[in-house]
């Protein structure tokens, strides 16, 4: 089902590319009614980080061709709701009545503006509109967006315990927020459904699990890899986006010296980030989320006069909004069979996996 | 002195436009119109009220950043630390607005002295080390951003975090905000807060301490000449700290209005960006308070404005950063401009060109003593 989603996608992809041209004449706007223009604002850090921003603005980006919509982005001076309420504001007097905004730093700003901009819908994604008091208040022309990060973690988790079958795992952390600790206490439950499930022996220590604090510090990330290289782990699960960066960059060196070092990617398919020689990568798996098909799908049915305005909704394995690449070129058939059969299983519910932490390390 | 002070403002003029001229370069190289991007800029910073106040609310914190490194430049020293204090600052305020359940001018004037001292006191630790042991306070300053800033990534978490987030304290109640509904209201719901009020009081108060006070006197003769100023009988260390100390007081203050006023929590992580502006709105504000408030107007309304002119263009944010960026950076050369001016002048009136005496940006100005 997942293979099928993505080609499904792909299809679509080439098709909106073969027929681009045409697409933008065929949707001129009907008189009187202004043409859809698409904004995005970043939370933080940048465009291309590999991850949030990157994976949301590439959604914007594959609507914007294939439905022949104006986009853009801004980029705000600071992180505080002062600062994205006036890129919000600077969208919408442009004319840009669908803004997408990827983080749950916007939860009190969307609050604000789904009352400002009325005439203006909003795409939250990782969070919900609240006045600061964690109460949800999704106005009509507000969708929220979750995801199963814990399901996530937990094929990648199970992924990466069936490959390596023994020896220690760690994880690196950014901030600790909810959707970080969901991949990592998922990540825990996918290896000990492996040890349990299919016998394998892999374990993970607390001083091995570490929220490093920030998610742009490479050199701290590439600090805490090394050591927990040293202190014997095989393989590290990162959801820390730069800290991350930092981590794969220790794993690629010691890869490049002939020494063991596995890192399981985070958000997207880091799989590239992670070569080292020729094609040969560090990255075992990743743990994704598809934030650019939620992007995409929101466009979409705006497009189409479909907008989930007021609903919270929550992309899961059922419907194909988390799991593993669909190529793992470190990962064996048999193991990224067996993932698709726990993921088969998350689908139709005769498999659960907690999002909270339970008996779980931190 | 007053056509001293009328050169210094004709030379970051210039450097302004020069800014400007720059930015256009930049906004043709990436294929677009230079005075359709500035239109959208001044028109993203000024097109309302709402705008204008905005415009205002970025510019607060600036002008208390760029005070506190103007006031340490006076006495020859590189207040580097203004990030540090300003979170610092923030921290103090917060604190005293998330404990205390006291009525609203109490509560206020609780939070801005707490903010006042806490930059002060954070700052006077870099001024003692240079007044004790001459340990340079570039170095000690930016070693006690770090320290702030990891201050708070402590502090907010472990005492004051809301509910659920880690990275963020609880919000403010409206009593400790210096948002107030009048101001809002005739700004038509912008970020304005008291915080420019006290800025303004603030920009007279440092002047008056700057231009007509024996303590000021003495400041600015320490910062001339060092040496000649402890010949002549001033004692030297006592207003290196003290300098340091108010330098630090004034980005604390900056830091309330920008923690309590502009935003309403504090989040972890994050170095505030004014704190180093606050050295660029110094030297475009010729170091003089007056300066200083112009001078931070005008980045409010480059901040302001940018975003705008993304939306109305085709300039990436990138290079509209790059733009603001060079603005700033031409802005900040209004010495460079002098010394250009001098030597042109010079040699138009047959004379060598004689090598400036200013080496250095903290070094003093000459003649400016009354």
């Amino acid at each position: 089902m997942l293979k099928r989603g993505i080609s499904f996608v792909l299809v679509l992809v080439l098709a909106a590319a073969m027929f681009s041209g045409c697409g933008k004449q065929a949707d001129k706007p009907e008189p009187g009614k202004p043409a859809l223009k698409v904004g995005m604002v970043t939370d933080f850090g940048t465009i291309d980080d590999k991850s949030f921003n990157q994976g949301t603005w590439e959604g914007v980006l594959r609507a914007g061709k294939e439905f022949g919509l104006e986009t853009r982005y801004l980029k705000p001076v600071g992180t505080t709701e002062a600062d994205y309420m006036k890129e919000i504001g600077n969208l919408s007097d442009a004319g840009f009545k669908l803004i997408v905004c990827p983080g749950f730093k916007f939860e009190t700003a969307i609050f604000q503006a789904q009352d400002k901009y009325k005439d203006t819908k909003f795409v939250l994604i990782d969070g919900y509109p609240h006045k600061g008091d964690w109460a949800p208040v999704v106005k009509e022309n507000t969708v929220s967006i979750f995801f199963a990060e814990h399901e996530s973690g937990f094929l990648a988790g199970l992924a990466a315990a069936l490959q390596l079958k023994e020896g220690e795992f760690g994880f690196i952390g950014g901030m600790e927020i909810p959707p970080v600790q969901k991949f990592n206490w998922g990540f825990q439950q996918g290896v000990k459904y492996a040890n349990t499930n299919y016998g394998t022996n892999v374990s993970m220590k607390a001083e091995n699990v570490i929220y490093q604090g920030t998610f742009d510090n490479v050199a701290a990330g590439q600090q805490l890899a090394a050591q927990m290289y040293d202190r014997g782990v095989r393989a590290i699960f990162t959801a820390a986006g730069g800290v991350g960066v930092g981590s794969i960059n220790e794993a690629k060196a010691r890869a490049k010296a002939g020494k063991e070092a596995w890192i399981v990617g985070v958000d997207v398919d880091q799989y590239g980030e992670g070569v080292y020689e020729g094609n040969k990568s560090v990255i075992l798996t990743s743990a994704m989320k598809y934030i650019d098909v939620a992007a995409y799908d929101m466009i979409k049915a705006e497009k189409e006069g479909k907008f989930p305005g007021g609903q919270i909704l929550t992309f899961s394995a059922v419907n194909d909004g988390i799991g593993i690449p669909k190529t793992n070129p470190n990962l064996s058939d048999d193991v990224y069979k067996k993932v698709m059969d726990a993921f088969a299983k998350l689908k139709n519910g005769s498999l659960k996996v907690s999002d909270t932490q339970g008996d779980l390390l931190r | 002195m007053t056509t001293r002070a009328g050169r210094e403002y004709i030379l970051s003029l210039v450097a302004i436009v020069l800014g400007l001229v720059a930015g256009a370069v930049l906004m043709l190289l990436s294929g677009n119109n230079p005075l359709l991007g500035y239109l959208y800029l001044f028109r993203g910073g000024l097109m309302n009220i709402e705008r204008l106040g905005n415009t205002l609310a970025t510019a607060t914190p600036l002008i208390f950043t760029g005070l506190s490194v103007a006031f340490a430049f006076r006495t020859g020293l590189f207040n580097i630390g203004a990030a540090g204090q300003m979170l610092i600052g923030g921290l103090c305020a917060t604190a005293v607005g998330l404990t205390f359940p006291w009525s609203r001018p109490v509560l206020l004037a609780a939070m801005l002295t707490a903010a006042l001292a806490g930059g002060g006191l954070w700052a006077a630790l870099p001024g003692w080390l240079k007044a004790r042991f001459n340990v340079h306070e570039v170095v000690s300053t930016i070693m006690m951003n770090w320290i702030a800033f990891w201050t708070v990534f402590y502090m907010v978490p472990r005492y004051f975090k809301g509910p659920f987030l880690e990275t963020e304290s609880q919000k403010l109640p409206d009593t400790a905000s210096l948002k107030t509904q009048w101001l809002s209201a005739l700004f038509n719901g912008s970020y304005i807060n008291l915080g420019i009020v006290l800025a303004i009081v603030f920009v007279a108060l440092t002047a008056f301490i700057l231009d007509q006070t024996t303590f000021g006197y003495e400041l600015k003769a320490v910062g001339f000449n060092r040496h000649a100023a402890g010949v002549a009988g001033i004692n030297v260390n006592r207003n290196l700290i003290l300098s340091m100390t108010i330098a630090g007081a004034l980005a604390g203050l900056g830091g309330a209005t920008f923690y309590a006023g502009y935003a309403s929590n504090m989040q972890i992580g994050v170095l505030p960006s004014q704190g180093f502006d606050g050295i660029a709105v110094s030297l475009l504000g010729a170091n003089s308070p007056l300066g200083v408030l112009g001078a931070a107007i005008f980045f409010g309304l480059l901040h302001t404005g940018k975003g705008f002119m993304n939306a109305m263009t085709r300039i990436p944010p990138e290079i509209a950063d790059t733009i603001i960026a060079t603005i700033i950076y031409f802005a900040a050369t209004s010495i460079m401009v002098e010394r250009v001016l001098d030597r042109l002048k010079r040699r138009r009136a047959g004379q060598l060109p004689v090598a400036a005496g200013r080496d250095t940006i903290a070094a003093p100005k000459k003649g400016g003593a009354r």
